[in-house]
């Protein structure tokens, strides 16, 4: 196949980038970012992303079946829908 | 960034309507992708103003359909989350395909979106083969979790989690919130919700 510019494209990572990528993913992660470690090797980053990123991922989850119960009880009581109503503003 | 994803340049198979986003604003091309733009918006995601927006629209969303599931709740959820995104990111723009045309069939057209966009990424060729497997396995776990980004390029897959997680956090900030002052009964107003930022 002929690439659209160099030969090397985009599928040849290099280690600088990697290295870019995982800096800057430590910043986010909070477990990564309390310690300010920089000896955080490429794998763990990308390991504690991904599990930061499955745990929010349940959080969501666990408050979706959360918030579904308290409205379905919520909408059987007037003056609780009025608070409701109120938080919307 | 641009120098080292040459074959990212808009190519012959580019729309027109995409050249013209891509002049326009930032629209998952490398070349013209501004940190600082990436940057801001992840602050947006942290402002008080798009909690308070995003918990009115979920509250009054769920509202309406008194039957709600948890399922729905949380289909909403992200429904709402790429919609506050205002579709700037791919990863909202996967989640809203993905709602749109409920299953498979679409993603199987959005795949193929995705790959006709770009030359595709060689699956694992020898040329991959001298990084540690470790890394790109996680490397592809990663763009698994982040909607719409599996094949993705490094610089833009960095893009898409930043903003992916900002996002995330905002979003479990907001139904915890909106979750504790239902169950208080409405006692008192969540924190933080007169306050600007």
């Amino acid at each position: 196949m002929s690439g659209r510019r160099s030969g090397s494209g985009v599928s040849s990572i290099s280690d600088d980038q990697i290295t870019h990528l995982v800096s800057k993913l430590q910043q986010l992660i909070p477990e990564l970012c309390a310690r300010r470690s920089h000896k955080a090797s490429a794998s763990k980053v990308l390991q504690e992303t991904c599990d930061y990123i499955r745990n929010l991922h349940k959080e969501v989850e666990d408050l979706s079946d959360r918030l579904s119960q308290l409205l379905a009880s919520i909408d059987t009581d007037k003056d609780q829908a009025a608070i409701v109503r109120s938080l919307l503003m | 960034m641009a120098s080292f994803l040459p074959d990212l340049e808009p190519g012959p198979e580019m729309s027109p309507e995409f050249e013209r986003k891509k002049r326009r604003k930032t629209e998952g091309n490398p070349s013209s992708f501004h940190p600082t733009q990436g940057n801001r918006r992840i602050k947006q995601w942290r402002t008080q103003r798009e909690q308070r927006i995003y918990s009115s629209n979920l509250i009054e969303s769920l509202r309406r359909s008194p039957t709600a599931t948890g399922n729905y709740a949380r289909d909403m959820a992200y429904r709402l989350l790429a919609v506050s995104a205002k579709g700037r990111t791919r990863w909202s723009r996967a989640i809203l395909l993905g709602r749109l045309a409920a299953g498979a069939k679409m993603r199987k057209h959005k795949r193929a979106k995705v790959g006709a966009n770009r030359k595709l990424r060689k699956p694992v060729s020898n040329r991959q083969k001298r990084k540690m497997p470790a890394v790109e396995r996680k490397l592809m776990a990663l763009g698994r979790l982040v909607p719409g980004c599996r094949k993705l390029p490094l610089a833009n897959l960095l893009e898409e989690t930043s903003d992916y997680i900002a996002a995330l956090e905002m979003q479990v900030r907001a139904m915890t919130a909106i979750s504790e002052f239902l169950a208080s009964g409405g006692a008192q107003p969540p924190a933080g919700r007169l306050v600007n930022s």
